[in-house]
């Protein structure tokens, strides 16, 4: 009986740590980020707790145009993203042979430089005197500039999160067991309808998880419209932090970052109910 | 089926879990306001100074033999940082620490006028032991000995003064002389960027606009002249609201004129030769970026060792001669008068009273209506 019972609690146990991490790290400090959304007053008054629910009323009408902004960005690049991620993947995958953990490693090379110095590159690239401007300009696709327009802000998005939507589609995509194209072949299938049929529906998981893993953080990234954009592509993770590091209204800036984080679990639940959770969960890879 | 009813559980967990953190949230404090109590007085203990002094200041505005020979000469270490990039940004992050009285382990803060008096209010900073610091009694220039925030200078030094006012790509744009030529001129649409610092920004397009003195200005000439930033944001004339990162901006020509500060022209000559300071026709505005101890500071007879060192003309002459700002320390000029003539020259170090002529203190905004004035400039830097 002693026995089973530990054999029974193992799990929880295995679970602990990790329950526990987000405990003191993701549950606390969610809850006093909410707490703090209904403070009313100043810093230089007083904050009072008040059960201030305004601030989310004034986080929405006041930031709709930056909220708006963020979600057609972040979809923008992240479509982008996909439409860049999935031949790259699929070649890597299938064509690339031996030259495969060349390609892998050149996806993820980008990170060994961080994240701001290479936005940072951008900005240099994107100048007005740039070889790739004069380029465009040249070409006839621009006017004048490239930087603090949307385009350069969207083209930044989509450059850092690349990497993230690759990583898991290739995953899916090297998965696939080749047996079942062969077998469809040898169905008379075509190779469009095998592409079809097998491998994208087997794909989907990544797919999925990669443009979950784009889309959520793009939403939310204040460097790309920070270093790319001017003041009219000003993006909600910028004004959150201009609430909370200038003007020091920290009720507006948790409700703003709560009302970001509602709607973004709106979207992917929807998302995900559409696309049916089981391919995100890969259930169909037993079958 | 299953997984659903789980998954609902699970989030009504989560719920759960937050709601008892958010109670806990509203019985805390916030850490919000000033410190109760009267100002209290940094003493110097009398002795020889040592041990380490950790400094915050703005980047750019120190060479590089300054703070070794310093040093070398007092046996203290320095812990010098450039982390002041935006009086609000750096407020902001040093605030919670401050109202616990901590000063994040630093001694000297250097942050603008306005600021100083601001962190003075809120009883952050502490008032100088005068008699710890003669060189700076001695030696400040006779026009920084009673700015209107600190009549008597009891908790600030300033560390260098300055003018906001055109930073102009010559070859560019030949003839901005005017703050209204960066909003009307077409040649220079999507090429100029403005100072993130409000009290910069803001009273130099009141002057444009015929306000003569901004320290009098209304909430309604604020909100004005912020209304004519934001019309010339939203038609693409005006691209940018930067801190210091202008600089680069214009080094690499995507800028080619910009309300900017003094020094900064000089350090972009290095670049580019074209880039000049240009003296507005409406006059420019004049401040000054402040030493001063915070409450809580760890070392503050290495603070006043390091002020004394500073306000010592020849130890003052190398940072001049570096960063072109003006300078707080009288008999600097006769120094570079035999070592650099071309300096002793500078209006930007050493500025006349013509050159001067029609410009004005850096101004505060109407006390009561600070914070809203605040929040419109502060929503144009994220396009409202």
């Amino acid at each position: 009986m002693r026995a089973f019972a530990q054999r029974k609690g193992i799990p929880y146990f295995l679970l602990l740590p990790g329950l526990l991490w987000l405990f003191v790290f993701f549950v606390v400090p969610m809850g006093f980020m909410f707490g703090i959304s209904l403070y009313e007053g100043s810093l230089d008054t007083t904050f009072e707790f008040t059960w201030n629910w305004d601030n989310y009323s004034d986080a929405l009408t006041n930031y709709d145009t930056q909220f708006f902004r963020s979600f057609l960005y972040a979809g923008v690049a992240t479509l982008l993203c996909l439409l860049l991620a999935y031949p790259l993947a699929y070649a890597i995958a299938f064509k690339a042979g031996k030259y495969r953990s060349v390609l892998l490693f050149l996806v993820v090379a980008p990170f060994f430089t961080t994240y701001l110095i290479r936005t940072y590159a951008w900005q240099t690239m994107l100048s007005n005197d740039s070889f790739v401007v004069d380029t465009m300009r040249s070409l006839g696709l621009v006017d004048t500039g490239v930087l603090k327009t949307p385009g350069a802000v969207i083209a930044g998005l989509t450059y850092n999160f690349l990497p993230f939507m690759i990583l898991p589609i290739y995953a899916s995509l090297e998965q696939i067991d080749k047996r079942l194209i062969e077998a469809g072949r040898d169905l008379y299938s075509s190779s469009r309808t095998a592409f079809r049929k097998i491998t994208l529906p087997i794909s989907m998981p990544g797919v999925i998880a990669g443009t979950l893993l784009t889309f959520i953080p793009a939403v939310g990234d204040y460097v790309n419209a920070t270093f790319l954009g001017g003041p009219n592509q000003a993006m909600i993770g910028n004004v959150i932090q201009s609430q909370y590091l200038v003007t020091k209204d920290y009720p507006i800036a948790a409700a703003l970052s709560f009302v970001m984080m509602a709607v973004i679990v709106a979207l992917v639940l929807i998302y995900i109910k559409f696309a049916g959770s089981e391919s995100l969960m890969g259930e169909e890879r037993g079958l | 089926m299953r997984r659903t009813s789980q998954t609902a559980r699970l989030i009504g967990a989560i719920l759960g879990l937050i709601a008892c953190a958010t109670l806990a949230a509203g019985c805390s404090d916030l850490g919000a306001g000033g410190l109760e109590g009267p100002t209290q007085t940094a003493e110097a203990s009398g002795g020889k100074a040592s041990g380490d002094l950790a400094i915050s200041n703005w980047p750019a505005y120190i060479d590089k033999e300054t703070i070794p020979n310093f040093e070398q000469k007092t046996g203290i270490s320095v812990d010098y940082t450039e982390d002041v990039n935006d009086n609000n940004e750096f407020f902001s992050k040093l605030q919670p620490t401050l109202a616990e009285r901590d000063s994040a382990g630093r001694s000297i803060f250097v942050v603008t006028d306005w600021m100083a008096k601001k962190m003075h209010d809120l009883g952050y900073l502490q008032n100088f032991d005068k008699n710890a610091i003669p060189e700076v009694n001695k030696n400040m220039i006779p026009t920084l000995q009673h700015p209107s925030f600190d009549p008597e200078r009891q908790f600030s030094a300033p560390w260098q003064a300055g003018m906001t006012g055109l930073v102009v790509n010559t070859a560019e744009a030949p003839d901005v002389t005017s703050i209204n030529d960066l909003f009307e001129d077409p040649d220079l649409a999507g090429k100029v960027t403005v100072l993130s610092e409000m009290r910069d920004s803001i009273p130099l397009i009141m002057k444009a606009d015929g306000i003569e003195n901004p320290e009098d200005a209304s909430e309604e000439d604020w909100l004005a002249a912020i209304d004519k930033l934001s019309g010339a944001i939203e038609s693409g004339q005006i691209v940018g609201i930067t801190g210091n990162s202008y600089i680069n901006d214009m080094a690499r020509g995507d800028v080619v004129a910009a309300i900017g500060w003094s020094g900064d022209a000089i350090q972009l000559q290095a670049d580019n030769p074209d880039i000049k300071f240009v003296m507005p026709d409406e006059g420019c505005i004049i401040w000054a970026d402040n030493m001063v101890i915070p409450v809580g500071a760890p070392n503050p007879d290495a603070a006043y060792a390091w002020m004394n060192y500073i306000y010592d003309p020849k130890n003052q002459a190398p940072i001049a001669a570096y960063n072109n700002y003006t300078t707080p320390v009288t008999g600097v000029k006769e120094i570079f008068e035999k070592s650099d003539p071309a300096l002793a020259k500078s209006e930007l170090i050493f500025p006349s009273e013509e050159y001067q002529k029609n410009c004005s203190t850096q101004p505060d905004p109407p006390r009561l209506q600070t914070a809203n004035i605040e929040k419109a400039f502060e929503a144009l830097r994220t396009g409202g």
